[in-house]
């Protein structure tokens, strides 16, 4: 007992981590970002981390990610995902594995069609799996959970991101998963400046407003109402995208309310959400843990939000910020009209928002990941390639030695 | 001949299917060997801890006495009985982290601290392993691998019914 009890306080050592990245690394999405804030995490940590990750090109890959070739495009889940599978990213990604030598293998989504999933077939070891997604399609997931299960099954353990992701793990593949909030940099959001721009009846919004299930619409259907009670009410947007276009959709009447940002810088975010009176995310559907909604309550902003899944288990159910009916776009009014009135309770709101936003600083995340890797690692083994490892093999080399 | 090759191609291809029935089942046992390994391995630091506590100033002598017998048998108990014993030792700690939390020194503070984090890590470790033991479970019931005895002697890993709310 004594044996095992040393293996589990012995790893303080520096470890070989590789992480795989299913999508490619040069677009902007919230897993990309996730598994960078990761690898640099460790890194900084003082631990060896090889990122294996889809990308366009080399020029702009930081040191620590290997590529994988190039994204392919593909519809998945409501989407376009840049994924990666084929013979040729097979081997490479077979190649990255025994060339590694690593301790332990973090997959992350291990059920698209990309090459976590190669990465999970081709690896026999420690491995642990993240969840990002949470799946809708349902009929899919039935048809190709037979295929997955012997892959999902290698893993030794798997984190789901949000309750949300957690139910679609266990509904579909039959396996339970620890949840495991996504990271932020809390405090690169806490002390955010007020900028006086930004003040007064502002409401804003962050994102790649084009797309539908980011759900501007909702908030822009919104808008006749709340200018009726909050004549001076002003919409922030800021994220990449053509404002001409959406600008088409808006009342003329109403437009000047409207102020299109353009991207903003980090620092930009954090001063954005200690300035607003109200963020809203009317987000439609397709998020399965809504990162941005944790910058926003670590930057203190007073939050409204629609009653996706995912919202209502990171708000709290209602308790750190404002829920409304996903869609609605009367009901979002009313919500945003209520706190417009009541600077009270919208003070109260922000301020047990950006306490509980604490959990999802990367201190916090980053250790909880790294316990899981622990208990991963607690058999001794190393990441190897699976067919050094299959029965007849494991026969001959005993018959011979 | 055709048909000697068909047949001789689905008896290979058939072989192939059971050596890998053989192997993923042999990685599902693996697994459920280490996350156990992990969870016991936990366990042991909690009883230690839990004489730790018993044997501080912190803990007045009917519950230094209560701790430390609970303690005990967590360590000593068989496979059989060990679910039971981590229970009462849940209970045991549980009634004293709650009465005395309040008046508690410097040291002992850290010890409640310890084991709080231990009790966080225990959770994740018993849904992994549980987890583990449930694949398993549902791989054994396949009908080639009954048929075929694939699972050899190794015995059916059992579930253990743990409390873990009782922290």
């Amino acid at each position: 007992m004594a044996i095992l009890r040393s293996a589990t306080l012995m790893v303080v050592k520096k470890l070989k981590i590789g992480l795989v990245c299913p999508y490619g690394w040069d677009t902007p999405g919230g897993v990309q970002n996730h598994v960078r804030d990761l690898a640099e995490f460790l890194l900084s940590a003082g631990h060896d981390v090889s990122v294996l990750a889809p990308a366009m090109g080399e020029a702009k890959l930081p040191a620590y990610v290997v590529n994988a070739g190039k994204p392919i495009s593909i519809p998945y889940n409501g989407a376009v995902a840049r994924v990666l599978f084929g013979p040729i990213a097979f081997a490479r990604v077979r190649h990255w594995i025994a060339e590694g030598d690593f301790d332990l293998l973090h997959l992350h989504e291990p059920a698209i069609p990309s090459i976590s999933l190669l990465a999970c077939w081709a690896a026999d070891g420690p491995m642990v799996g993240t969840f990002h997604a949470a799946a809708k399609h349902q009929k899919v997931i039935y048809a190709i959970g037979p295929i997955l299960e012997p892959a999902i099954e290698k893993l030794s353990a798997r984190i789901a991101v949000s309750e949300a992701a957690r139910l679609t793990l266990t509904n579909h593949l039959d396996t339970d998963a620890v949840v495991i909030p996504n990271g932020i940099y809390a405090k690169r959001y806490a002390n955010g400046v007020r900028q006086e721009k930004w003040t007064g009846n502002t409401i804003g919004f962050i994102g790649r407003f084009e797309e539908p299930r980011k759900g501007l619409q909702v908030l822009v259907d919104a808008l006749p109402m709340i200018a009726r009670f909050a004549p001076d009410v002003k919409v922030l947007i800021a994220g990449p995208g053509d404002s001409e276009d959406v600008k088409k959709f808006i009342d003329p009447q109403l437009l000047h309310r409207f102020e299109f940002l353009g991207r903003i810088s980090e620092e930009d975010k954090a001063d954005f959400m200690s300035s607003l009176a109200i963020y809203v995310a009317p987000n439609t559907g397709g998020e399965s843990f809504g990162i941005i909604l944790a910058e926003a309550l670590a930057g203190g902003a007073c939050v409204v939000a629609s009653d996706i899944p995912a919202f209502v288990s990171l708000l709290g159910g209602g308790e750190f910020g404002a829920l409304f009916a996903s869609g609605d776009s009367n009901d979002l009014a009313r919500v945003v009209i209520d706190l417009l009135r009541d600077e009270k309770k919208r003070m109260q709101l922000s301020r047990v928002g950006k306490a509980h936003a604490q959990i999802f600083d990367w201190d916090v995340v980053a250790e909880q990941i790294f316990s899981i890797y622990e208990m991963a690692m607690v058999g001794g083994d190393r990441i190897k390639l699976a067919s050094g490892t299959r029965s007849w093999n494991r026969f001959l080399s005993r018959d011979e030695g | 001949m055709k048909t000697t090759l068909a047949i001789a191609l689905i008896l290979l291809s058939f072989l192939w299917y059971l050596s890998y029935l053989a192997t993923r089942l042999d990685r599902l046992h693996h697994r459920v060997e280490t996350s156990w390994a992990n969870l016991d391995g936990l366990l042991q630091r909690r009883a230690a801890i839990a004489l730790e506590i018993a044997h501080s100033e912190f803990a007045d002598p009917a519950s230094s006495l209560l701790l430390t017998s609970a303690a005990y048998q967590a360590r000593e108990a068989r496979i059989q009985d060990r679910s039971a014993a981590e229970t009462a030792l849940s209970g045991a700690l549980a009634l004293l982290v709650i009465d005395g939390q309040s008046h508690a020194n410097a040291a002992e503070q850290s010890l409640l601290e310890q084991l709080t984090a231990l009790t966080a890590k225990i959770r994740i470790a018993i849904a992994i392993h549980t987890d583990a033991v449930s694949s398993t479970q549902m791989v054994r019931k396949k009908i080639a691998i009954r048929t075929f005895r694939l699972a050899g002697t190794a015995p059916l890993p059992v579930t253990y019914e743990f409390e873990s709310d009782a922290l």
